[in-house]
């Protein structure tokens, strides 16, 4: 099932997102979008900033730096 | 508080990426980087601080040094992508490389998953803030009042749940 969402992005994004479609690179500017959203997420994971905010704290109070 | 972890004078250098410096800055607490002998600020960094808080970059108490575009280095070529890395995280872990400076700050879980992938230690808002109570730059009920206000001063996003386990971690550490 797909969502519809309405967001503002810069506009030299947009023209550069723009530009790999009319070149081919990419099938539309919703793929791209999708795909973004993809990488993000992957590399965003909720379990690794936890461990990472984990890792901060337990340097926070007991670090030698 | 332990004494022994106490030192007043830093003479470590570290790179920053502008999460950090942002959200120190909307706690008014850029003063706990104060005991760094220098802060390498990447050229894409502080023209992302200069963009969206110019005031970060006239702190006197802070010593932010502005560093112009590192060369193209293949370790991170390699990994922007697979890290999804903005230009400002790119040049920060390559400066961190070029200089052997093995501090990066950063508040972005995927600059910090790259710079472990590097064997570059990363350390966030947070950890900074914390790290103030041991570094004798700021008291424990200070930091813990910057702590709670996180949520409505900063754009600092964090669980709700997980900054009150935080919080309570340092009140107990140190009650």
């Amino acid at each position: 099932m797909n969502h519809t969402v309405q967001a503002e992005i810069p506009y030299q994004l947009w023209q550069e997102a723009q530009t790999l479609v009319q070149q081919g690179w990419a099938c539309s500017l919703q793929d791209i979008i999708n795909e973004a959203l993809h990488r993000y997420i992957e590399s965003h994971q909720e379990i690794l900033t936890e461990a990472f905010i984990q890792e901060d704290v337990e340097w926070g109070l007991h670090g030698k730096d | 508080m332990n004494g022994d972890c106490m030192e007043k004078t830093n003479h470590t250098l570290i790179v920053a990426d502008a999460g950090p410096l942002i959200h120190l800055d909307e706690l008014a607490s850029l003063d706990v980087l104060s005991d760094y002998a220098g802060i390498l600020v990447p050229d894409a960094v502080w023209i992302e601080v200069e963009h969206h808080r110019p005031r970060v970059l006239q702190q006197a108490n802070v010593k932010l040094i502005r560093q112009p575009p590192p060369p193209s280095l293949s370790k991170i070529n390699a990994i922007r992508t697979l890290y999804t890395l903005h230009h400002g995280e790119r040049e920060a872990l390559a400066l961190c490389l070029i200089h052997s400076i093995n501090m990066l700050i950063t508040d972005d879980t995927a600059a910090r998953l790259a710079a472990k992938t590097l064997n570059i230690k990363a350390h966030g808002t947070l950890g900074l803030l914390i790290r103030a109570i041991r570094q004798d730059l700021r008291t424990l009920s200070e930091v813990l009042a910057l702590l709670y206000a996180i949520p409505q001063q900063t754009t600092l996003h964090i669980r709700p749940s997980l900054l009150n386990d935080v919080i309570s971690q340092v009140k107990t550490e140190f009650s």
